[in-house]
């Protein structure tokens, strides 16, 4: 078999482990904003992979910990970073998924997530004020992991979201801004966790979202933009919460996600060619693991962590990926 | 490795840091680095690591973390404490913005260039003074200059999009406000006139004519809801398979309850085969262009508008036609979504008496 048509999980695991080992390396400080993320990333694509031992347990937690940010109450994505939303939210993610959750005080986490809220009822991202309804998903998602949705503003949070809502169905990142692939994503599983799907314009933005597939089998994030292998995951994610996932056309998006892989050291790409990331292995192996590929290990789409975490935590909702092949 | 050292300018050798303590990353057991483009990025991070942990405020820092985001504009630490230190420097912040020009326009893609902008533009000091509407409109002329260079940036249009809702829909602007408004329905024309298939512009469009309050010259809704439909009509007769004009349409019927049947006429010629010799004895129907010549036809997008008109006709023969134009493009013009016609098929289908 080529590698079109095959999931490369030995070399993907390689590719994820050697990210960490070469910390004298350039990208790797340029991108420390978004240690915390990739460290996300890495370990979900891991699990669905079947291979989260690869990484080291104790190491990671107390990597998430070391990021911890006393001043803020919350976790920034490096040590000594100020803390962020993002942050947070891979933070509470990490430990969720290894059980690990002890370690933290939630009630300090609980009560950053909260303060930034503003009055319009979306969440900043950090103090600094960057507003965006990917904020209030990562709000909605920590909160529930840690069981303290309770403390929410329900009400405010999907007014907030409501008023992103769109003329073609889909939603923007604040009001008045473009739908886009993975604002809606955002806006609807935020809107799932809170058990108000009833928001949402099922038929119209299923159709929106169905109509991101281009002839080359790839989703693109936008009418008229070029396709990228992130968009599986937010399109599919929102399709399958949707429960419409069936309206893609599963072997060419497939096939277009495979073809993204690079073939020598490991990892996907945005599209065919390019250079690999952790952020596309991600979301490439996500995807696939929705539309069934075979030997995967289910995602839950609403947290994009697996299924049986959110399972054990009594937090599924009612979503729908594709059967898992046997072959 | 000596070569590069010295075409750069460390912090660790200039004496007029000697008073900030670096704070290292991590502990490195090879300090020598193979880029000196990271030398020179580690070294400005140690000490804006030692600045923040000195809580200095100093002028010189706006040179450092200008330097950081120059080098690494995603640093959001960087940009927070920047503007920190603006402030607590009184430093006149329209200055700033001109900075920014530059590097927005290097760093389109990058979030914190533009939050930074909305900081900036908000703060009292620019949006309370007198010379206000100037700094205001000049944001306007600056992202329509950003859009040329990068005509679907997300970051650009919804800041564009915030600048219009915060600062001209309140009225407080009284003639200025009618002015801005009149100039932007123009820049949008002119918008799609370059790139008729970019949604951002037709999204915009729907912002400032349907979501953002009602202008001045636009209280009669009806005059607004023929025109608009009048312009999508008129730009899908230049692309007919340009979804983007259709969503459109689509969204202006749907936001003002109309039903998509008023549209049947316009919509039937693109939604069949062009026949032969159709184009000589065309009559010209102005309410209704016609595809433009050289167009692919039957378009996916009319065939679909086409079923909707036949399904919303609910009669048993309606459903049948709109049954047969979804199996013409589950099965030939949009293969790619045919379980999705499919699924229309069956919908439609399941609601008539047996």
């Amino acid at each position: 078999m080529t590698s079109d048509s095959e999931l490369l999980v030995p070399l993907h695991v390689a590719y994820i482990k050697s990210l960490g080992e070469n910390k004298d390396d350039l990208v790797y400080h340029m991108t420390a904003h978004l240690r915390l993320n990739a460290i996300y990333w890495g370990l979900t694509a891991l699990c669905i992979m079947n291979q989260k031992e690869a990484l080291d347990r104790e190491e990671m937690i107390g990597f998430v910990m070391s990021c911890w940010d006393d001043e803020a109450g919350g976790f920034g994505a490096h040590p000594d970073h100020d803390a962020h939303i993002l942050a947070t939210l891979s933070a509470i993610q990490i430990l969720v998924i290894q059980d690990a959750l002890d370690r933290i005080d939630i009630p300090r986490v609980v009560k950053f997530i909260l303060s930034l809220q503003q009055p319009s009822g979306v969440f900043a991202g950090d103090s600094f004020g960057e507003v965006d309804t990917r904020f209030s998903y990562c709000a909605v998602n920590a909160l529930s992991l840690l069981g303290k949705l309770s403390e929410l503003d329900v009400e405010k949070t999907v007014a907030y979201i409501r008023s992103c809502k769109n003329f073609d169905g889909g939603f923007g990142a604040c009001i008045g801004a473009e739908s886009h692939a993975g604002q809606v994503f955002v806006c609807v599983a935020a809107l799932a966790i809170l058990d108000r799907l009833d928001e949402v314009d099922h038929e119209t933005l299923a159709w929106w979202l169905a109509e991101r597939q281009l002839p080359n089998g790839g989703l693109n994030g936008r009418p008229e933009k070029l396709e990228d292998v992130c968009y599986s995951f937010w399109v599919l994610s929102a399709l399958s919460i949707l429960q419409k996932l069936s309206w893609i056309d599963s072997d060419k998006l497939s096939s277009f996600i495979l073809s993204a892989q690079d073939p020598d050291s490991g990892g996907i790409a945005d599209r065919p060619g390019d250079m690999v990331d952790v952020f596309h292995t991600l979301f490439g192996v996500a995807a696939l693991s929705l539309l069934g590929y075979p030997g995967l290990v289910d995602l839950d789409p609403v947290y994009c962590m697996p299924a049986s975490v959110i399972e054990a935590k009594g937090l599924r909702k009612s979503w729908q990926a594709l059967e898992r092949r046997s072959k | 490795m000596s070569a590069s050292s010295d075409s750069i300018e460390l912090y660790a050798d200039d004496p007029e840091w000697a008073d900030i303590e670096p704070v290292r990353q991590y502990e490195n057991p090879n300090p020598l680095a193979p880029i000196f483009y990271t030398e020179e990025y580690r070294d400005a991070t140690d000490y804006f690591r030692g600045v923040v942990k000195k809580g200095d405020m100093s002028p010189r820092v706006l040179d450092l973390t200008e330097k950081i985001i120059r080098l690494n504009p995603a640093h959001y630490s960087a940009w927070q404490y920047r503007y920190k230190v603006l402030l607590a420097l009184k430093s006149p912040l329209d200055l700033e913005l001109r900075l920014m020009d530059e590097l927005a326009v290097k760093f389109l893609k990058t979030y914190q260039v533009w939050h930074h902008r909305r900081l900036l533009i908000s703060h009292p000091q620019l949006s309370s003074s007198k010379s206000s509407s100037f700094y205001l409109t000049a944001e306007l002329r600056f992202i329509a200059k950003c859009l040329v260079v990068d005509s679907k940036n997300y970051h650009t249009w919804s800041y564009r999009q915030w600048l219009l809702s915060n600062f001209f829909s309140g009225g407080e602007r009284g003639k200025e406000e009618e002015e801005v408004w009149k100039k932007e329905m123009e820049w949008i024309e002119q918008m799609i006139e370059e790139d008729v298939r970019n949604n951002s512009v037709w999204h915009h469009r729907f912002f400032v004519v349907f979501q953002s309050g009602i202008r001045v010259g636009d209280e009669d809704r009806e005059v607004v809801r023929r025109r608009e439909i009048d312009f999508a009509k008129d730009k899908i007769s230049l692309a007919p398979s340009n979804p983007s004009a259709w969503n459109y349409l689509r969204g202006v019927l749907d936001n003002n309850n109309l039903p998509y049947s008023d549209l049947s006429i316009f919509v039937r010629p693109y939604a069949q085969a062009r026949s032969p010799d159709a184009e000589a004895d065309e009559v010209i129907d102005l309410e209704n262009p016609s595809p433009s010549k050289g167009a692919q036809l039957p378009c996916v997008p009319a065939i679909e508008f086409l079923a909707d008109v036949y399904e919303s006709g609910k009669s048993r023969d309606d459903i049948e036609k709109a049954a047969q134009l979804w199996k013409s493009l589950a099965n030939e013009y949009d293969t790619i979504r045919k379980k999705y016609w499919e699924y229309r098929i069956k919908e439609a289908l399941e609601v008539l008496p047996a």
